[in-house]
């Protein structure tokens, strides 16, 4: 009999076998098929993260406008003002959805839909370069009376011109499920 | 000198026991029962009882009840009573209780009391208290995630009808779902 079996185990060794039987016995979580989103959904999402813009575009345009005419400048800067203030606007619409899309795959819109924005081909989290193919892409589905979304409807996947063209798809993300995975059960208990 | 003190004292308390023995005799007896019952039932009782109330004697036996602090010594006996308990869990209270609520005097009070800056202060104070803003805080998070998940679940109805009529007009069929599913890798989530 060796000597570490004649010792009592300590509250680390205890521990320690916990957890190991623990995995052990604990079954694989089966593989989560997800949920691809439809039009409506990702429709309202896209409308709230437009508003979201606006809003800001529109206090940000108030706040300048006000700060300008203060300084008596504003008639001198008009055409300046207006096209500074169009690339300003167009800028941040395009910082907002790549930053959100390759930071967590969910603008505001998506969140409080629980849906987020993946690759298609491993469910990973879009580069920076595939966020702005797709920003590029949507703005091309919306162009023609959003006829570009119409194959969400008809698609196995869900997918738009702007998902196929930038290989990705829009999945559920219900935040109960986020909860679960950031919260692992040693701390839970 | 002494002997005559000494016996005249003796014949004294004679006397006022034999008078204090008749008095009581005449007490208990069914005459001065009777005698009572007339006094009562005369209509000069009345008239007295009535001259004495009309008169200053209630503002006397007011001044006296305050004086003597009679009340407070009502209200210590009654306290340490069981019989207070008993009485305020019988029906003669509750009647007592629910004719006071009906009662006009209930309507006054209220409307004083709503007219009363007092109340609207404490009113104040209740609404600005943490617990009553914590509380509020609480139920409208709560409300607009009821809200949000209304809309969820409608929108997701909604797509799953709309994909029916966009595939029932194109004549397509329902196809499974997920023919390409994502490769296993990070989970979407």
């Amino acid at each position: 009999m060796s000597y570490a079996a004649d010792q009592p185990p300590t509250s680390a060794t205890r521990r320690r076998a916990q957890v190991v039987a623990a995995r052990v016995h604990t079954p694989a979580p089966a593989a989560v098929r997800p949920q691809y989103q439809g039009l409506v959904t990702r429709g309202i999402a896209l409308a709230l993260d437009a508003a979201l813009i606006n809003l800001v575009a529109v206090t940000v345009g108030v706040a300048v406008a006000l700060i300008l005419s203060a300084l008596g400048l504003r008639n001198d800067f008009d055409p300046i003002a207006a096209e500074g203030g169009g690339a300003a606007y167009v800028l941040w619409s395009i910082g907002y959805f790549t930053m959100f899309w390759s930071s967590t795959g969910q603008t505001p819109g998506n969140r409080l839909m629980e849906i987020r924005v993946v690759k298609a081909d491993d469910g990973g989290v879009l580069s920076a370069r595939r966020a702005l193919l797709r920003f590029a892409a949507l703005v091309l589905a919306a162009l023609p009376l959003f006829a570009g979304f119409l194959p969400i409807l008809v698609n196995d996947r869900r997918r738009g011109l702007h998902d196929a063209l930038a290989g990705t798809v829009v999945v559920d993300a219900p935040r109960a499920a986020e909860a679960a995975v950031v919260t692992p059960p040693a701390a839970r208990q | 000198m002494r002997t005559a003190r000494a016996s005249s004292g003796l014949a004294l308390r004679a006397l006022d026991a034999v008078t204090l023995t008749a008095v009581e005799a005449a007490l208990r007896s069914r005459t001065a029962e009777r005698v009572v019952d007339r006094l009562v039932a005369s209509p000069l009782t009345e008239r007295a009882v009535s001259r004495a109330l009309a008169g200053p004697l209630v503002e006397a036996v007011g001044r006296e009840v305050v004086h003597s602090a009679v009340i407070e010594r009502l209200a210590d006996t009654a306290l340490d009573d069981e019989a207070l308990d008993a009485l305020l869990a019988g029906p003669a209270v509750e009647r007592i209780v629910a004719h006071t609520i009906h009662s006009r005097v209930m309507d006054e009070a209220v409307t004083q009391l709503l007219e009363s800056e007092e109340l609207w202060i404490l009113v104040d104070e209740i609404a600005r208290s943490p617990a009553v803003t914590e509380a509020i805080t609480q139920q409208s998070i709560g409300f607009a995630d009821q809200v949000a998940d209304g809309v969820r679940v409608r929108s997701r109805h909604a797509d799953t009808w709309l994909e029916g009529a966009a595939r029932r007009a194109l004549r397509l069929k329902r196809a499974g779902r997920v023919p390409d599913e994502p490769a296993a890798g990070p989970s979407p989530q």
